[in-house]
């Protein structure tokens, strides 16, 4: 790796304040799965890493009156172990089993994951049907914002240069939430995902409130299905309407050919595996 | 700059250029090249060492943030009189050919059975995905990780 | 099918869950002796008995891999040791109009470059000499190197690469084998991109496929794979006192090997000593020189030896890979499912070197109509040069591509006139005494045998109820 000098900050304060004052030659550090590479083969103008992955103020898993709270330097190792976390939100523990392979989810965090925002990072589907929320913190204090606002395009956030996430929340009325995460790849371990999707609802007198679609890598960002989710709303559930929801759905997104699959192939994902979310959302709905 | 670090039970300290990797660290300015270097972007595993009582690519993680942690490699496995059941049970077994893959491997099986001391052969696959060899087709790893699991339970219950 | 593929998990898990080694003694060591290398390891049961095959043999280096102490090439280090980059080509066939290497070689801790005209002899090759060390004045494709860095620390080296200015003039390049097959097609060398064929005629297969029931025509083609030995290429070079060279390199044919360095470095075999050490996996890639030559050079010129180690992209775009074939297959049975005649044409994908390509044409051809009796044969074997990574040896040699052609036909055949997939291969495998396509009588042939015992294993006839 080329010449670079590398800075702990005592807070997330003074971490910003150094971001603020190296401007483009500087970058914050969190686990390295996706910057250490990066600066291996094209480092651009970085010459400053602000290393943030030990900063207190943004670790911590912990419930309280709002709802949950993750900070944004949590590891995906950690929050596939904390009890909370596989009490309260299974279906973000069972993304990040998705994650890489055992060493990158214990120094990926899944804060790094959302900044570096690729459009098939996948914890995000699994946090945008739980309506997350997450905080940004700046020289100018900090400001919360639906994640979905989060994310801009491929490898482009709403941070300004200075700014750093501080934690993702979820909302209390959506912890246990029935919900279910689906991802497909070329491999089980270590593969993006061609397509990945989650889905939330609950079930009421029989029929589907508050439905939510989720889908990645189908997308210059995740994206949530919006006219797929009125089409299930206030409807009894019947797998063909949760077809004709997957459809919809496909409609939605725009997936690319590469040399991982043809987009065709991708649209037939993302028809199966929203299906496959649907069903067992309604399945652990039916059983409440 | 200087990072210090335990390595195997012993305090060890290197000085280092800033955009050093633990894994260089390791292997140049420590002697310990049991890690190795297969791709240098935490695709291969083979530079799998173990922080803090988690396994990590330590060619992804910077050698000034382990400063001051708890760092176990591949040397650190077997002490002076005694293989660990894990290396034991890859040589009774064959798990290994070229070797290449090996020191990643045991430390991922180890932060394996340290954490689940009875895992499934799925399970087993699981905490193995980020190590890959090119030599064995993955089958005798497996057994030799299972069998030592059971060595490790059986000794324990033995005590 | 799918109920099928779950029986056999479960077997596996089955399998994998209850594996034990056989008994051995406890594998303690004594306890006044550190487990360190060297070693008094016990002896191996094999080789203790009369016979030995049957008896259990244990892999002697177990023991180093399992500790971590097995030194590969990059865990070697010595005195004042520099480190070697290459700079690859831009472009996948040009001329190399100028090098500039002035402002490298002020870079900090740069001690020494070079290119290919420097080289005494700049080229090597195992059938054919036409690989160049360092490409000049042609480069053949990206992977080509160019120029040669050696500096005290890897990064120097790397970074004194990007001040090396080559100038190009692209040449046009030439990708797909079948359109190098043409007349008009780009060169890569000389005047025509067929630098192989092989050629084998049985019997008469035009009239014995006018005489057939049923003639099957397809066309297969396989695509191109790489090692990926987990080890790096690695080399290292280092100059003694009375003028001799020793390299210690992941070469596995070392003897060929130093024909190469006498070779390109125009000096007598009896003053180079080639190294071969523990490698860390070849399937074949390591089976020719890479930068040897190259490091032996630098390490004169700077008088310090010289390491390189390839990174994973200069593996996968400058180490040999598996040849893509494109194959052609004609086969004429009759009623009853028995071959009486099979026409092939291959069409090896050469690379920009032919490297082992020699050997992959002979081999892909002679086994090309597979292990069946067929008295009527013409196979027409091609390879070509394109702008692309060289194609060597890899395990199989030819062997696996034309697999795939004949077993996916025979699947074909089988299914067509509605024969067991099996059974058909019974029907045509060779036997003992059987002649292959070469008219080579075979000896010590299992193969019916062993389909059927598969077959009785995997329960092929509840499988296929």
């Amino acid at each position: 790796m080329r010449a670079l000098d590398y800075i702990v900050p005592e807070s997330a304060a003074a971490a910003v304040a150094l971001l603020n004052e190296h401007g483009e030659t500087a970058c914050p550090l969190a686990g390295g799965t996706d910057l250490v590479v990066d600066l291996k083969h094209s480092p651009g103008n970085i010459q400053v890493l602000v290393d943030v992955s030990g900063l207190e103020e943004f670790h911590g898993i912990e419930e309280t009156e709002k709802g949950l709270r993750i900070g944004s330097m949590v590891t995906y190792g950690e929050i596939m172990e904390n009890p909370i976390c596989i009490e309260k939100i299974p279906e973000v523990v069972a993304a990040s089993h998705t994650v890489g392979a055992v060493q990158t989810r214990n120094l990926g965090t899944i804060g790094g994951n959302l900044v570096t925002c690729v459009p098939s990072a996948d914890s995000a589907p699994a946090l945008m049907v739980l309506d997350a929320e997450v905080t940004v913190t700046g020289t100018d204090g900090d400001r919360c914002m639906p994640i979905e606002d989060f994310f801009i395009g491929p490898r482009k956030t709403i941070l300004e240069p200075h700014e750093l996430l501080a934690d993702i929340w979820i909302p209390k009325k959506m912890l246990g939430k029935p919900s279910s995460f689906s991802k497909f790849g070329l491999r089980k371990g270590q593969a993006l995902a061609l397509v990945n999707v989650a889905a939330a609802l609950e079930l009421d007198k029989g029929k589907i409130l508050e439905p939510r679609i989720a889908l990645g890598a189908v997308a210059p960002t995740p994206i949530r299905a919006l006219k797929a989710e009125s089409h299930l709303a206030g409807q009894k559930p019947t797998a063909d309407l949760i077809d004709e929801a997957a459809q919809i759905a496909v409609t939605e997104t725009k997936p690319i050919d590469d040399f991982r699959a043809s987009a065709n192939y991708r649209r037939q994902l993302i028809r199966r595996l929203t299906q496959r979310v649907l069903t067992q959302s309604l399945e652990i709905a039916a059983e409440r | 700059m200087l990072v210090e670090i335990n390595v195997n039970g012993e305090p060890r300290s290197a000085d280092v250029p800033p955009e050093t990797t633990l894994l260089k660290m390791l292997r140049e300015d420590m002697g310990l090249t049991g890690a190795k270097l297969g791709c240098d972007v935490g695709d291969c595993g083979t530079c799998t060492v173990i922080v803090d009582g988690v396994s990590v690519n330590s060619c992804l993680m910077m050698a000034a943030r382990a400063n001051g942690s708890k760092v176990t490699t591949i040397e650190g496995l077997a002490n002076a009189n005694e293989l660990h059941p894990l290396q034991e049970k890859f040589e009774e077994h064959g798990a290994l050919q070229c070797g290449f893959c090996g020191p990643g491997m045991l430390i991922s099986a180890k932060s394996l059975l340290d954490k689940n001391p009875e895992p499934t052969v799925f399970e087993v696959r699981d905490a193995l995905a980020g190590n890959l060899c090119r030599c064995t087709g993955y089958t005798k790893i497996i057994e030799a990780v299972m069998d030592a699991g059971r060595e490790m339970r059986s000794g324990q219950s033995g005590a | 099918m799918a109920t099928r593929t779950k029986d056999i998990r479960a077997d596996t898990e089955e399998l994998v869950t209850e594996a034990k080694a056989p008994s051995r003694q406890p594998l303690t060591v004594p306890t006044d002796k550190p487990v360190a290398y060297p070693l008094d390891l016990p002896e191996g049961e094999a080789r203790l008995r009369t016979p030995a095959v049957g008896q259990r043999a244990s892999r002697p280096d177990g023991r180093l891999h399992g500790l971590g102490q097995t030194q590969y090439i990059d865990d070697i280090t010595f005195p004042h040791m520099l480190h070697a980059k290459i700079l690859r080509s831009e472009y996948p066939h040009a001329r190399i109009l100028s090098i500039d290497t002035s402002e490298a070689e002020k870079m900090p801790g740069v001690l020494a470059t070079l290119t290919g005209d420097e080289i005494p002899e700049n080229s090597f090759g195992p059938t054919f000499q036409d690989q160049p060390v360092l490409a000049y004045p042609i480069v053949r494709h990206r992977g080509d190197g160019v120029v040669a860095v050696a500096a005290v620390t890897e990064q120097q080296a790397t970074d004194a690469l990007e001040k090396i200015k080559v100038e190009y003039e692209p040449l046009p390049h030439v990708f797909d084998p079948m359109e190098a097959l043409e007349d008009d097609s780009p060169k890569v060398h000389g005047e025509t991109n067929i630098y192989t064929s092989k050629t084998i005629k049985k019997g008469d297969v035009e009239k014995a496929l006018k005489e057939s029931d049923h003639v099957f025509h397809r066309q297969f083609r396989t695509q191109m794979v790489e090692h990926v030995p987990l080890e790096p290429h690695a080399s290292i070079a280092s100059w003694d006192g009375n003028g001799r060279v020793t390299l210690w390199t992941s070469l596995g044919r070392i003897t060929l090997g130093r024909e190469d360095l006498a070779r390109t470095l125009a000096m007598p075999q009896s003053k180079i000593r080639l190294i071969g050490t523990v490698v860390g996996g070849n399937f074949g890639g390591k089976n020719e020189i890479t930068n040897e030559p190259i490091l032996a050079l630098l390490s004169k010129k700077a008088g310090r030896p010289v390491k390189s180690v390839f990174t994973r992209g200069d593996e996968f775009i400058s180490s040999t890979i598996r040849h893509p074939f494109t194959m052609d297959y004609t086969t004429g049975v009759d009623n009853s499912g028995k071959i009486l005649a099979r026409k092939i044409r291959l069409v090896l994908d050469g690379g920009a070197y032919c490297s082992w390509t020699g050997t992959t044409i002979g081999k892909g051809s002679i086994l090309a109509p597979g292990p069946y009796n067929i008295d009527n044969i013409l196979v027409e074997a091609y390879a070509v040069y394109t702008n692309k990574t060289t194609t060597g040896a890899m395990r199989g040699f030819g062997a696996p591509q034309v697999c795939f052609a004949y077993e996916s036909q025979m699947d074909d055949i089988a299914d067509a006139l509605g024969i067991d997939p099996l059974e058909i291969r019974l029907r045509n495998g060779f036997s003992e005494n059987s002649l292959s396509p070469t008219s080579q009588t075979l000896q010590s042939v299992a193969l019916k045998e062993s389909l059927t015992q598969a077959a009785e294993r995997f329960g092929w006839k509840e499988w296929q109820e």
